[in-house]
């Protein structure tokens, strides 16, 4: 029975407004004081709740601190009487304690009931002092209040060095982080090898992380100029992706950080090609929308904390994006990868010529797949429209055909996006994976950013494709944040949910 | 000290020090070797008190075995001795299991069999052991399916091993030992896969539904 905590909603108030009232029957905050709180610019609230009930909230708890401040309060918190007795108080006043310390906070203040002893306990065992007694605070029950103070000690003030190993799909990647700072990046990709069969064969792709390991680490390490023992941790790629090319990374990085004695953290692929943007901007500014789009993957999540708080708003229910370009490539003879061989024609070509079909786009469709893509039924129109050209022998061109398949896709990929923004009234949009590398993409989506006033983030190439990097990153945030590392038990999961940022 | 990791079957890790087994562990399930391999090697370090930098020496066993459960063994072998600062071999699998029944008294020529899947076997032939006590190895590792093995070595008069499940790290290990003692250990540790990866490749000029396949 484990405790998942993740911040709250306005959609949260009418619960926790049930746990308020019956938590402090005398002197519960009103419904209205409640919402501003959970909306408040300077205020954090969370929400607990143990899986996969994910909707009966257990307790909640809230942080307030202004921007310029190194002062944060502790505002409330609160266990339902049902769940109390099980560490969960503690587990939800740990996590306003670090967001605390990711808001730079030196000191934390509250108030608690100078009768009420177990939660006294609580905030003694985790380091708060009584520095001060507020007589009669509490009305009417006419309660004195203990003020309490918790003193931040400047947490890891070294920036961890961390090697990160990624090995999802067809790119070995092996990087190294000192904080938020690059320090290698390097890549070996099997792509040639799977040339010739116009897509990644995953057995070809696991032989080929086999015998990349140690070219890439040697080269990594030379390229961060350090050696082994020097890291501080070590963090790996354990999903989602290819499970027989996970497993390769995840059996290195173990024995690796088993020889090292190193700290070992295991990573969500995708969660990386958000974090990654620390190392460009030294911290991923949430909440933000992504926008995933590469050979294996196409997805769009909602980032409202980059180590807790990950949602998946839809994939695709078909091929992902890099698929599609590859699969049209191959239908038109351009060769492999189809991404840029598709936008090499597709510059010489009218992307109006051909009006091909939006999935996933259609009213009823919306309704059930908002943020959700389709791109099979583009490739079979495609295919057709080909087709009847071909059997017509009718000339066509084929920069046309691949300028309009290329904007269909760009299309629904960037409007799917911008709608998620606006929805959810975020805006902020950061890009991620392979397909990035596509121009058109990136010139769309700055358009419709611009457009809707919404601030884009696109980390350069070589930190979009797969990299270890990345994967690094995420790790030294991890550590930065104080987390346990995982165990040595973890396996390779090739559907690891983005809502599983690390795997215990 | 040598590490001696095995992942061709299960997953099997064993210390040798002075060509003495001083601890094995052998997980017998052939589809938890990402899961296990990380605590099998700490619990063999911590079982034995020993430092991964007293460790000089690390052997994979290359198969011939299953494609992804030999990769983990093969991958975590890389990068301990990298982590270690140790030498990095490589032994077939096959040669450790000979050399298990020859220095426990067959005299016999060998054929060793390993499940290879898809109703096919991996198998080699061994005449004894050379006087560095390796087994010598006069025909494969290869992959063929039983009948056409039996065909193969009509009237041969051998002894046949079928290799035990799950493979011990512990025969590997000795016979790294033996093999150091003479010198002749292997940088190469590149999987025996024996087979082609099963990948297709679209014919040219092909149209949706007939070239693409998934």
């Amino acid at each position: 029975m484990t405790l998942h905590l993740r911040r709250a909603t306005e959609a949260d108030l009418a619960r926790i407004m049930q746990l308020e009232n019956a938590s402090f029957p005398t002197d519960a905050w009103p419904e209205d004081s409640m919402r501003f709180e959970l909306n408040g610019p300077h205020t954090r609230y969370f929400v607990a709740f143990v899986a996969p009930e994910e909707q009966n909230l257990i307790g909640y708890g809230g942080l307030a601190k202004l921007q310029d401040s190194p002062q944060a309060d502790i505002q409330t918190i609160a266990i339902g009487q049902d769940s109390r007795g099980k560490g969960f108080g503690k587990k939800l006043l740990e996590r306003l304690i670090e967001e605390a310390r990711n808001q730079s906070a030196e000191e934390i203040f509250l108030e608690v009931r100078a009768d009420n002893q177990v939660a006294q306990g609580l905030y003694l065992s985790l380091g708060f002092e009584h520095i001060d007694t507020r007589k009669r605070y509490y009305q009417p029950a006419d309660v004195d209040a203990w003020v309490m103070r918790l003193r931040l000690e400047k947490q890891n003030t070294k920036e961890p060095l961390v090697l990160g190993i990624e090995s999802s799909c067809d790119e070995t990647g092996i990087g190294i982080v000192r904080g938020n700072t690059l320090l290698a990046n390097v890549i070996s990709s099997s792509m040639d090898l799977h040339a010739r069969f116009g897509g990644v064969v995953p057995e070809i792709a696991a032989r080929a992380h086999l015998e990349a390991l140690q070219p890439t680490l040697e080269k990594a390490l030379k390229e961060a100029q350090i050696e082994l023992s020097e890291l501080d941790a070590i963090a790996v790629t354990n999903g989602p992706g290819l499970a027989g090319a996970l497993m390769v990374g995840v059996g290195a990085a173990k024995a690796l950080a088993v020889a090292t004695g190193k700290p070992l953290y295991a990573v969500n692929h995708l969660v990386g090609h958000v974090g990654v943007d620390v190392l460009e901007r030294g911290e991923v500014v949430t909440p933000t929308i992504a926008l995933l789009v590469s050979g294996g993957h196409t997805s769009l999540l909602k980032v409202n904390h980059l180590l807790d708080d990950v949602e998946l708003l839809g994939e695709t229910i078909d091929d992902a994006a890099g698929e599609a370009f590859d699969k049209i490539a191959r239908l038109l003879d351009l060769g492999y990868p189809g991404g840029p061989k598709i936008d090499e024609q597709a510059a010489k070509g009218d992307p109006k010529a051909i009006r091909f079909p939006r999935g996933l786009t259609l009213p009823k469709d919306m309704e059930k797949h908002r943020y959700d893509f389709s791109f099979s039924g583009l490739k079979t129109a495609v295919a057709r429209w080909v087709e009847v050209k071909e059997a017509a022998n009718e000339p066509y061109s084929i920069p046309d055909v691949a300028a309009s398949f290329r904007e269909a896709v760009i299309d629904v990929l960037v409007s799917k996006a911008i709608n998620a923004c606006l929805d959810h009234n975020i805006y902020r949009l950061l890009l991620g994976g392979g397909v990035v590398a596509n121009a058109r993409l990136r010139e769309v989506a700055k358009a419709k950013c611009k457009e809707h006033g919404i601030e884009l983030r696109i980390p350069a190439f070589s930190l979009c494709t797969d990299n270890g990097a990345m994967i690094a990153a995420l790790g030294a945030q991890l550590v930065m944040a104080g987390r346990k590392p995982s165990g040595l038990d973890f396996g390779a999961n090739s559907t690891l949910p983005v809502t599983t940022v690390q795997t215990p | 000290m040598i590490l001696s990791i095995d992942t061709s079957a299960g997953t099997s890790v064993a210390l040798i020090e002075d060509g003495v087994v001083r601890a094995e562990i052998t997980v017998d399930d052939n589809m938890r070797h990402a899961e296990v391999i990380g605590e099998t090697i700490a619990k063999i370090l911590a079982t034995t008190d020993t430092k991964p930098n007293q460790i000089k020496v690390v052997v994979a066993g290359r198969g011939p075995a299953p494609f992804t459960g030999l990769r983990v063994g093969i991958a975590a072998a890389t990068m301990f001795a990298a982590g270690a600062g140790a030498k990095l071999y490589g032994i077939s699998s096959l040669d450790a299991i000979a050399f298990n029944e020859l220095t426990h008294g067959e005299t016999q020529p060998l054929l060793v069999t390993a499940d290879a899947r898809r109703k096919e076997v991996y198998w080699a032939i061994y005449e004894g052991l050379d006087q560095d006590g390796v087994p010598i190895r006069t025909h494969g590792p290869a992959v063929n399916k039983p009948q056409d093995l039996e065909e193969l070595l009509k009237e041969q008069n051998l002894v046949t091993v079928q290799a035990k499940s799950p493979m011990r790290a512990s025969d590997l290990g000795l016979l790294a030992h033996n093999l150091q003692k003479a010198n002749r250990l292997d940088a190469d540790t590149s999987a025996l896969y024996l087979r082609a990866a099963d990948a297709v490749e679209p014919k040219p000029n092909q149209r949706f539904g007939k070239a693409v396949s998934g």
